[in-house]
């Protein structure tokens, strides 16, 4: 993985399984769907001759905008996905995201007050997990979503072991 | 909920607990907490006769006389129902103190057991609002780190007693051994040694000067302007509850930030403030997680600052006064008291020159020597502190900030300032950093700088180093780690005076006084032998404390 200029040197990435893409492509197509059809009722309404005032180029122009839009994210998604990256160090754990708004976070083992796993019904489908990571700042927001699940309960008994071995006060 | 207070549902003692009294708080104490139902019933039944007295009429009604029973009888039963329940909650709420736990039974139909470990505490505050302060109850605010509510509360309880029960869990939670020739016996209060008062003319005048007198002004000659120019006179009515509400701001302020004293006792920082509702705070020592300096553009006339502080049980400052008064460590202050304040929550500054630093931290600003070629030669002014500031490329994303926007880190906290005209100066101790992120928007890409953002409990500060350089910024992130890694090792213990002892242990540092509670002096007084911070209660005096020069630098006025 392509390792960008905000990321410590001499790190090698873990990428998330890329069976990830069809979970955020499922819930995209769920979002787009609704946002597009609520969008489409200025449409129905004009055309049917219900609504004269509202002028057509707008009815289609508006609809028509959030699918471009909506057409250009799912083209993201999959280097979206293969943005994620997380890598367990001596002392700590950094997780990395983002192709144009790029964040490298650094959990130390010392700070997790506890990690939870969980997974939506498309995720379960697929066999994998969402690891989070919680410390006593609600600001941390740590997660690592589309762990093979297997590779989640690794990770997480990994990460408890490590926590329990560092462990500070607050 | 943190784990340490754990609400449980079973009734019935503790299993384990020892024979320690479990006690009662004040009897009177739900009359003064539910006063307002109480007067609510009285206003509802006596309104009436109010207003037929005041109109000139008959204290008894004619016609009132047949339904008269039925009203004292439905009135009464109110009131009793009422009463009963006030006593029954009394009755069924006991707290104890025993053990390394404080415990606190509550509730009638649905009981509550709750337990929190003493040496958890983040903070322990005596609250008195004024009906309170009447009858000489206070209530007691047992914080430990779970950013909500206060883990346990004790309302009301008598003013001494509520001190004694401060000071019992503050010596426990300090890991003091209580002597056994004097079992029983409370552990003495800490002593205090005052360090800083805000006279009231300060505090009035730091008000009309602040944020919101800027919007009142600024809102009322828009005001006026519209209203001239449209001709329309509603636009005043606008201005009516704007200004009822700045205006119980602005007495929220001064009822909160009046007669602010600031001291310093083995047991941390205490502060007291109020005016008709009075409390005192007390900060253990190293719970302060991240602090803020603040200078608002016309405090500047005066040298005036401000100090947020995020303390983990207190949480986010919500917009009630309370919670803001909380995280206040010093509503204003000249920039000796900031230097004062800074020295209680930060005994050792880590640099040779705190002074120096901290002044080039609020008020500093880089040279503009960083430019290259023609004027490459020029040298800053001043001496910066050691401050590293957005690089000169990225000027155009902070025209005007760009020469202050820079952190340095000293040996023992992460220093962050920013705001040419808003300036702020963020203090984070290197052992309390809990997680950190480097930030990137392709903006910031196209000039190579990046955030860096600290996280810390919730709170009004939030630290947050805007456009480093980018190098700079990666070389930060893996200092910081290395650094907060290393001050948390040693950091070992939650008892405070157990990290006394280790640090007496070392040979390189000063002599400490002996352990406290030591079998073999059992009369002397066993808390204040134990100064925490020998370096804090000197401070003031020695080197943090400027010279006269620097007063009257920053002191314009005085």
């Amino acid at each position: 993985m392509r390792t960008e200029a905000i990321d410590p040197p001499g790190i090698t990435w873990l990428r998330v399984s890329p069976k990830y893409v069809t979970v955020r492509v499922v819930g995209w197509a769920v979002a787009t769907v609704l946002v597009v059809a609520l969008l489409c009722l200025p449409l129905i309404l004009v055309l049917g001759g219900w609504w004269k005032s509202y002028p057509l180029w707008l009815a289609v122009a508006l609809p028509a905008a959030m699918l471009v839009l909506s057409l250009w994210r799912l083209v993201l998604i999959p280097r979206q996905v293969r943005a994620i990256g997380y890598a367990e160090r001596e002392d700590d754990l950094l997780i990395r995201r983002g192709i144009f708004f790029q964040r490298t976070l650094v959990v130390p083992y010392g700070r997790m007050q506890y990690v939870d796993i969980g997974a939506g019904p498309v995720e379960r489908g697929l066999g994998l997990c969402t690891l989070k990571l919680h410390t006593a700042s609600a600001g941390t927001n740590a997660e690592i979503p589309g762990l093979p699940a297997a590779e989640g309960a690794r990770l997480r008994e990994q990460l408890s072991a490590r926590g329990e071995a560092r462990l500070a006060g607050l | 909920m943190s784990p340490d207070a754990v609400p449980e549902a079973a009734p019935g003692p503790v299993p384990g607990a020892p024979d320690a009294a479990w006690l009662r708080v004040h009897p009177a104490s739900p009359f003064v907490r539910g006063w307002v139902a109480l007067a609510a019933i009285a206003f509802f039944f006596f309104r009436d006769t109010f207003e037929r007295v005041l109109a000139g009429g008959p204290l008894v009604d004619e016609q009132l006389a047949g339904r008269a029973p039925w009203l004292v009888l439905g009135g009464g039963a109110v009131l009793l129902l009422t009463v009963l329940g006030y006593v029954l909650s009394w009755y069924f709420t006991r707290y104890q103190v025993a053990d390394g736990y404080v415990r606190l039974n509550t509730g009638f139909l649905f009981r509550q057991q709750r337990q929190a470990r003493l040496d958890r505490v983040q903070a322990i505050d005596i609250v008195q609002p004024l009906l309170a302060r009447i009858f000489g109850l206070a209530e007691l605010k047992f914080e430990v780190a779970d950013a909500g509510e206060s883990a346990v509360r004790l309302s009301y309880l008598r003013m001494e007693e509520a001190r004694r029960l401060r000071a019992a869990i503050l010596a426990s939670a300090a890991g003091l051994v209580p002597d056994p020739e004097r079992a029983g016996e409370a552990p003495p209060e800490a002593p205090e040694h005052a360090v800083l008062t805000v006279p009231p003319r300060r505090l009035i005048g730091s008000l009309v000067l602040s944020e919101q007198s800027l919007v009142l002004v600024l809102g009322g000659a828009v005001s006026v302007a519209l209203s001239a120019l449209t001709e329309n006179r509603s636009f005043y009515l606008f201005l009516i509850p704007a200004v009822l509400g700045i205006a119980a701001g602005y007495w929220n302020s001064i009822n909160r930030g009046y007669n602010f004293t600031a001291a310093i006792s083995p047991d941390g920082i205490r502060l007291r403030y109020g005016l008709l509702d009075t409390q005192a705070q007390t900060l253990p020592p190293g719970r302060i997680q991240a602090l803020r300096i603040s200078q608002p553009p016309l405090w500047r006339a005066f040298g005036w600052y401000r100090i947020q502080v995020n303390v983990a049980g207190y949480g986010a400052a919500g917009s009630d006064g309370e919670g803001s008064s909380r995280t206040t460590l010093l509503p204003v202050g000249t920039f000796p008291d900031v230097l004062t304040m800074l020295s209680l929550v930060l005994p050792d500054p880590g640099t040779p020159d705190p002074v120096a630093t901290f002044r080039a931290g609020i008020s500093g600003l880089a040279g503009p020597a960083a430019a290259p070629g023609l004027r490459a030669a020029r040298i800053p002014e001043a001496d910066d502190g050691g401050f590293v500031t957005t690089p000169r490329r990225a000027r155009l994303l902070a025209p005007l900030g760009w020469r202050r926007n820079g952190f340095t880190a000293t040996g023992t906290a992460l220093l962050i300032r920013s705001g040419r005209w808003w300036r702020h100066l963020v203090v984070v101790p290197h052992q309390r950093t809990q997680s950190m992120a480097l930030e990137q928007g392709p903006l910031a890409r196209r000039f190579r700088v990046a955030d860096l953002v600290l996280h810390t409990t919730a709170g009004p500060v939030t630290p947050r180093l805007v456009q480093a350089g980018l190098d700079e910024g990666r070389a930060l992130l893996d200092a910081q780690a290395a650094r907060a890694r290393a001050a948390r090792k040693r950091q070992t213990s939650e008892h405070w005076l157990a990290q006394v002892r280790t640090l007496a242990a070392d040979p390189g540092s000063p002599a400490f006084p002996a352990p406290p509670a030591e079998p073999a002096r059992p009369e002397a007084p066993v808390h204040p032998e134990a100064p925490i911070h020998p370096e804090a209660m000197a401070r003031p005096e020695t080197p943090v404390h400027p010279e006269t020069p620097d007063r009257q630098e920053n002191r314009p006025h005085g």
